[in-house]
C-alpha cells in the first residue's frame, strides 16, 4: 500500500475533530477529555490525526512540499491509534492509522528523516537493537534462570523480551520475574538470548518499510526454527507488531502469539498458576496503547468501498487485550483497581511510541506526565502497566516531574502474589 | 493594495506577532496552514479546500488576542478567529490569518447558585456537560454536536439544538460577554460591563446582543470573542450512568427522574398537531423528530444502501415518517408520572402511539447519544458529508410546510441520482422553548469525493432557497456565500446593507474578515456573475427563475454607504 492508495479516505474527512477527543460518550471531565498527546500539546490543527491528512491530501495533490517542517509534524506523533478510535466511531471508510504509517513511509522515500531517527537506525543495523547497546550483551538477563535455548533445545513456549527488557537494567528483574513465572505455570520456556533481535516494529512505524520486512523476515525464521507451538512476549510493542504488521507485510509467524497478560490469565484460571499472598495495594491500570487498540490483528486488506467492508475487518479497538490484564489483577489477593478516566480502547498514551521518545523525550516526558497525574487522581497508591517502554517513561517521568507514583508491571505484582522468588 | 492581495507575510510582521504568542504559537508552514484550509463541510467547491491563510497563531489569552488584533490594524491584515473551526465559514480571505483560539480552553467558572457557566473558546459541549452532570446541571448542546465550542455558537453563529424545548438556542443563553472589537479595544457586555458579573447579558451595562450577532452570527466578521457566560440549567438525576462501550455498544441505564419515548403519528396532519399540544403541555426536556434517513444513514448505512431497490420496505418505513423521540425530565416521581401520563393523553389524542424506549435494549444509547449529543457525527457515515436546506427558526406550522416542500425537492436530485437516497426524509425537526418557535432544516447526505454529487447540491440548495421565499419563509441561514446574499437581498430588505453599515461602525478598516457575514461584494453594483457559480442550471435560466419569482425591492446605493 502508498499513500496513494488512500486519497479516499483522506478525502472523506469531515473535519468534525472528533479524533481529537475522547470517545464522546466516555468523556468524564473537562480534564481528561482529550486523546490526542499531539494536538493537545502542540495545538495547531495539523498536529490531530485529521490534521495529518490534510497535510498528506495536501502533498500528494502539489499543494504543499513534504519539507522538513512537515515532516517533523508528521514524526510528532506517538502513532497511539486514539484517533482512529475516535474516528471509527462515527466512520466506516477512513483508516486513519494507516494514512499516518503511509505518511511516514512517504517521508522515508522522500529523504525527509528525522536525524534522531537515523541515529536510532545506525544502531539498528550495528546491533540490531534501537538502543546502541552491544548485541553480544542481549542474552545477558537469562543467565541461572535454566531457560532452553531454543535455537538448540525444543521448548514449547518461546520467549521473546524484546530490545527494552533484554537491555535495561532498571527492569531486568522483571524481564527475569516474567520468565520465572511462566517456568513456574509448567511451560518449557525457551529463549533466544544473544540471537534475539529487535522486532522491527520501530522501523517499521517510522516508515522504513525494507528494514522492517527484514527484521520480520529473521524472526519468522527463528520462530519456525524453533519449533515452538506458541510466543510469548511481555512487550506490547513488540505483541502488536506480531500481531497486526508481520501478517500486513506478509509475514505472518506460524504459533500462537500471546502477550505474557493472556497467558499469565490462562494460567491463572486453568490453576497452573496459584495466586496465595495478599499484596494488598489500590492500583491503577495504565493500557498501554500497543497491548490495546494497536493489537488488534490483521486479518485481510479490504479493496473497494470501505463502507462495505465487513465489520471484522474494520479495526474499532475494539479487538485489543483489555480484560485479561484486569482479570489477572482483579484474581491478585489485596489488590484493588481504581480505574482511571481514561481506559481500554480511549487511554492515553505513555508517550513512548511512534520514535517521539527518540525525537522528542520533552514532548514524551510530557505525554507521560499527564497520565500520571491522571493516575494519582484516583486515589491509586501505584500504577501497574504490562510494557517495558511504558514504564521506563513513566519511571523517568515521574522521577524528573516530582510526580510521586509507583509504576509497577503487572508480572511483578503476581509474582509477589506467587511468593516465587 | 487591498489586504487580500497580500502573497505572504512580511517578517517584520511575523516577528511582532511570535513576539506576542511565541515561536511555538506561530506558523506559515504551508502543510500546517492546509489543515485549516481543509473545510468540506457547507463547501460548493469540488475539491474542499478554502484558501490558504498566510499564517496561524494561537493566542493563549484575551491580551495577547488583542495584541493580534492590534498588529493585524497596524499592518492592515485581514484576520479571522474560530474556535473548533468547523465548515467554509471559518475561511478567512487570501492574505489574512487565522486566530486558533484552541489554547483559550478554560472553563473560568460555574456558578451553581446563578445558574451560569463562563467558558473560553475552546471550551466544547462535553467538557462543561462533563462537569455539570454531578452537579445537577446541565448546559444547551448545538446539533453540529457535543464537540463544538460552547462560545462560538453564543456569540457568532447559528446555535440550535435539540435540547431547544427546555434549554432554548445559544444567543438567547448568552449572558455578559468579553469581546475583543475589529480594532483590538475590549469590550465587556452586559453585566460585565458594568459590575464585573456575568449574569446578566442586557444591561446594567451596555447591552449589544443584538448587534454581536443577531440571530444567525457574524461568523468571525466582527472581531474575537474570548469569554461568554452561558446559562445552566436543571438536570434532575444524580450524576451520570457509565458503562463501556463508545456508541452502539455504549448502554448505560437510565436515571430515575428521566424517561425516553418514541411517539409515532399517523401522517403529518396529526403530527402538526400532536406537537403543538407537546409545547402547550410544557412537558418536555429534549426532543426531535426521528428523520428515517438520519437513523437508516447512521446506524444502518449497508442497509440504507440497499433500501431503494426494495420498494415494500420503503413503504413501510414512510408510514413511520411522522416519529418523534421525546425525553422528559421531572424533579420528582409524580412529576414525571404527570408528564407521562400527559404524553400519552395527547398521543391518543392525535393517534399516535407511544413506546416507553426505556423498556428496549437501544434506549439507552438514544438517550445518552441525545443528552451528550454525541450522535450529531454519525450523519458523515454513509456519504462522508451532509448539507442543509432551510435552516430556519420559525413558527411550527411554517416548519411543517418547509418539511413537506424539502422532501419534494430533495425527492427530485435524488431521482437524478444527485444525492444519497434518504427516502428523501431528513428533516431535523424540534420544538423549541416549548414551543414558542420551532427549528427546522432539511439535510441533505452526499459524498464530497462525488462530483456529481456536489455539483447537484448546490442546486438543490439554491432551489430550496428560491423555493422558501416563495412561501414567504426565510431563506435560511446559510447565506455564506456573497454571491446569494446578493441574489437574495432585494427579497429580503437589503438586510446585509444593514449589517454592512453596522460593520462597518464596529470596524471602520474592515479586517476582521466578514465573507461569511456581509463583504464587499455583498454590495458591489455589479451584475451577479452567474457564470461563475457552481449550479447545473442554466444561468439564464436561473436568471429567468430569480426575475419571475422574486419581486425585486431596488437597492437604494446609499444604503450600503
Ligand atoms: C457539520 C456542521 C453541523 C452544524 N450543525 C449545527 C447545528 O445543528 N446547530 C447549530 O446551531 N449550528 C450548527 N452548525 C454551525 C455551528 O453553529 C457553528 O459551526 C459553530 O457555532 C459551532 O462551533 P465551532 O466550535 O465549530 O465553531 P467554529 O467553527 O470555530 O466557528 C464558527 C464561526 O464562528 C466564528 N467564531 C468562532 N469562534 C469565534 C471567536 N472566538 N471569536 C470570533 N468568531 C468566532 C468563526 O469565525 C466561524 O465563522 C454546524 C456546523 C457544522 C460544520
Ligand atoms: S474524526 Fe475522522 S472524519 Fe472527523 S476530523 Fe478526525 S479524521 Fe476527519
Ligand atoms: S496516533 Fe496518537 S499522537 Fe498520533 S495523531 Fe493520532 S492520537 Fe495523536
Amino acid at each position: 500500500m502508498a499513500l496513494t492508495d488512500y486519497v479516499r479516505d483522506m478525502r472523506g474527512c469531515s473535519r468534525c475533530s472528533s479524533c481529537k477527543w475522547v470517545p464522546f460518550n466516555q468523556v468524564k471531565s473537562w480534564r481528561n477529555a482529550m486523546n490526542c498527546p499531539a494536538i493537545t500539546r502542540f495545538n495547531f490543527h495539523a498536529y490531530s490525526g485529521s490534521g495529518k491528512m490534510n497535510m498528506g491530501l495536501s502533498h500528494l495533490q502539489g499543494r504543499s512540499e513534504l519539507t522538513e517542517g512537515a515532516a517533523d509534524i508528521i514524526y510528532h506523533c506517538q502513532l497511539c491509534g486514539a484517533c482512529e478510535v475516535s474516528c471509527k466511531v462515527y466512520r466506516d471508510d477512513i483508516d486513519l492509522t494507516d494514512v499516518l504509517l503511509e505518511l511516514r513511509a512517504t517521508c522515508v522515500e522522500e529523504g525527509q528523516l528525522m536525524v534522531e531517527h537515523m541515529a536510532m537506525l545506525d544502531f539498528l543495523k550495528r546491533d540490531d537493537n534501537p538502543l546502541g547497546e552491544p548485541k553480544s550483551t542481549r542474552g545477558d538477563w537469562t543467565e541461572g534462570l535454566g531457560l532452553k535455548d531454543i535455537n538448540r533445545e525444543p521448548a514449547d513456549v518461546m520467549f521473546h523480551a524484546g530490545c527494552r527488557f533484554s537491555y535495561d537494567p532498571d527492569l531486568r528483574e522483571i524481564v527475569r520475574g516474567t520468565a520465572r513465572l511462566l517456568q513456574s505455570s509448567g511451560a518449557v520456556v525457551g529463549v533466544a538470548g544473544g540471537e534475539e533481535s529487535c522486532c522491527g516494529g520501530r522501523v517499521y512505524e517510522l516508515g522504513y518499510r525494507g528494514e522492517a520486512a527484514n527484521y520480520a523476515e529473521d524472526m519468522l525464521s527463528r520462530v519456525k526454527a524453533s519449533g515452538a507451538t506458541t510466543l510469548v512476549t511481555g512487550c506490547s510493542d513488540c505483541y502488536a507488531h506480531f500481531k497486526y504488521a508481520y501478517p500486513r507485510i506478509g509475514k505472518e509467524l506460524p504459533v500462537e502469539v500471546l502477550h505474557v497478560t493472556e497467558y499469565l490469565d490462562r494460567a491463572i484460571t486453568e490453576g497452573r498458576l496459584r495466586l496465595r499472598d495478599s499484596v494488598p495495594m489500590k492500583v491503577t491500570y495504565h493500557d498501554p496503547c500497543h497491548l490495546g487498540r494497536m493489537s488488534e490483528p490483521f486479518i485481510c486488506d479490504w479493496e473497494g468501498d470501505k463502507l462495505l467492508r465487513p465489520m471484522s475487518l474494520k479495526r474499532t479497538g475494539k479487538g485489543g487485550i483489555y480484560d485479561p490484564p484486569r482479570r489477572v489483577l482483579s484474581s491478585i489477593p489485596g489488590v484493588r483497581l481504581e480505574e482511571m478516566e481514561r481506559i481500554r480502547e480511549y487511554s492515553w498514551c505513555c508517550g513512548a511510541g511512534g520514535g517521539v521518545l527518540e525525537c522528542d523525550p520533552e514532548f514524551a516526558a510530557w505525554t507521560a506526565g499527564e497520565r500520571l497525574q491522571e493516575a494519582i487522581s484516583t486515589g491509586a497508591e501505584a500504577m501497574v502497566t504490562a510494557c517495558p517502554w511504558c514504564e521506563r517513561l513513566f519511571k523517568d517521568a515521574a522521577g524528573e516531574s516530582g510526580l510521586d507514583l509507583p509504576v509497577y508491571d503487572i508480572t511483578q505484582i503476581v509474582l509477589r502474589s506467587t511468593g516465587t522468588r | 493594495m487591498k489586504p487580500e492581495e497580500l502573497q505572504k507575510l512580511p517578517p517584520e510582521v511575523y516577528k511582532e506577532l511570535e513576539e506576542v504568542v511565541g515561536p511555538e504559537n506561530i506558523s506559515e508552514e504551508p502543510a500546517l496552514l492546509d489543515g485549516y484550509a481543509w473545510q468540506p463541510t457547507f463547501n460548493s467547491s469540488p475539491d474542499l479546500w478554502v484558501p490558504r491563510c498566510a499564517a496561524a497563531v494561537l493566542p493563549g489569552s484575551t491580551e495577547e488576542v488583542q495584541a493580534v488584533v492590534r498588529i493585524c490594524n497596524k499592518h492592515n491584515i485581514l484576520y479571522k478567529a474560530h474556535s473548533t473551526g468547523w465548515g467554509t465559514f471559518n475561511a478567512v480571505k487570501a492574505g489574512g490569518i487565522v486566530l486558533d483560539m484552541r489554547r483559550m480552553n478554560r472553563i473560568v467558572e460555574i456558578d451553581e447558585k446563578n445558574m451560569y457557566a463562563v467558558v473560553e473558546p475552546y471550551v466544547s459541549g462535553i467538557s462543561l456537560q462533563a462537569e455539570l452532570l454531578s452537579r445537577g446541571l446541565n448546559c444547551h448542546m448545538i446539533g453540529a454536536g457535543c464537540g463544538a465550542s460552547l462560545l462560538a455558537s453564543a456569540t457568532s453563529g447559528v446555535g440550535d439544538g435539540w435540547d431547544g424545548i427546555s434549554m432554548s438556542y445559544s444567543p438567547r443563553n448568552v449572558l455578559g460577554v468579553e469581546w475583543v472589537l475589529p480594532d483590538g479595544e475590549l469590550l465587556q457586555m452586559g453585566s460585565l460591563g458594568s459590575h464585573g458579573t456575568w449574569f446578566s447579558g442586557d444591561g446594567p451595562g451596555p447591552s449589544l446582543r443584538g448587534a454581536m450577532r443577531g440571530w444567525c452570527g457574524a461568523f468571525g466578521g466582527l472581531g474575537v470573542f474570548t469569554r461568554v457566560a452561558v446559562k445552566i440549567f436543571n438536570w434532575p438525576a444524580n450524576g451520570d450512568h457509565r458503562s463501556e462501550g463508545l456508541m452502539f455498544d455504549y448502554l448505560p441505564p437510565l436515571p430515575e427522574n428521566l424517561k425516553v419515548f418514541m411517539v409515532v403519528f399517523r401522517d403529518r396532519g396529526s403530527f402538526a398537531e400532536g406537537m403543538y399540544k407537546i409545547g402547550e403541555a410544557e412537558i418536555g426536556y429534549i426532543q426531535c423528530r426521528n428523520a428515517l434517513g438520519m437513523i437508516l444513514g447512521g446506524a444502518l448505512p449497508r442497509f440504507q444502501r440497499k433500501l431503494p431497490g426494495v420498494p415494500a420496505m420503503v413503504e413501510m418505513l414512510k408510514s413511520m415518517q411522522f416519529c418523534l423521540t421525546h425525553i422528559i425530565a421531572a424533579n420528582s416521581p409524580r412529576e414525571l408520572a404527570y408528564q407521562e401520563k400527559a404524553l400519552r393523553a395527547i398521543a391518543l389524542d392525535s393517534e399516535a402511539f407511544v413506546l416507553d424506549m426505556g423498556q428496549l435494549p437501544l434506549g439507552g444509547l438514544l438517550f445518552w447519544g441525545l443528552v451528550k449529543d454525541s450522535l450529531p457525527p454519525l450523519i458523515f457515515r454513509i456519504g462522508g458529508q451532509f448539507s442543509s436546506v432551510f435552516g430556519h427558526d420559525e413558527t411550527w406550522d411554517s416548519s411543517i410546510l418547509l418539511n413537506r416542500v424539502g422532501q419534494e425537492i430533495k425527492q427530485k436530485w435524488i431521482d437524478r441520482d444527485g444525492m444519497i437516497d434518504d427516502l428523501a426524509d431528513n428533516a431535523w425537526m424540534f420544538l423549541q422553548e416549548d414551543g414558542m418557535w420551532t427549528h427546522c432544516e432539511e439535510l441533505i447526505l452526499y459524498d464530497p469525493r462525488e462530483e456529481k454529487h456536489v455539483r447537484s447540491v448546490n442546486n438543490a440548495i439554491a432551489e430550496a432557497m428560491i423555493s422558501a421565499v416563495e412561501h414567504c419563509q426565510g431563506p435560511g441561514f446559510m447565506l455564506l456565500n456573497p454571491m446569494v446574499r446578493r441574489m437574495l437581498s432585494p427579497m429580503m430588505s437589503h438586510y446585509n446593507f444593514w449589517t454592512k453599515k453596522l460593520k462597518k461602525e464596529f470596524d471602520p478598516l474592515g479586517l476582521s474578515d466578514d465573507v461569511a457575514y456581509c463583504s464587499e461584494e455583498d454590495v458591489e453594483e455589479a451584475d451577479i456573475d452567474l457564470e461563475n457559480m457552481t449550479f447545473d442550471i442554466p444561468p439564464e435560466e436561473l436568471a429567468r427563475i430569480f426575475e419571475e419569482r422574486i419581486s425585486v425591492i431596488p437597492a437604494p446605493r446609499e444604503m450600503a454607504q
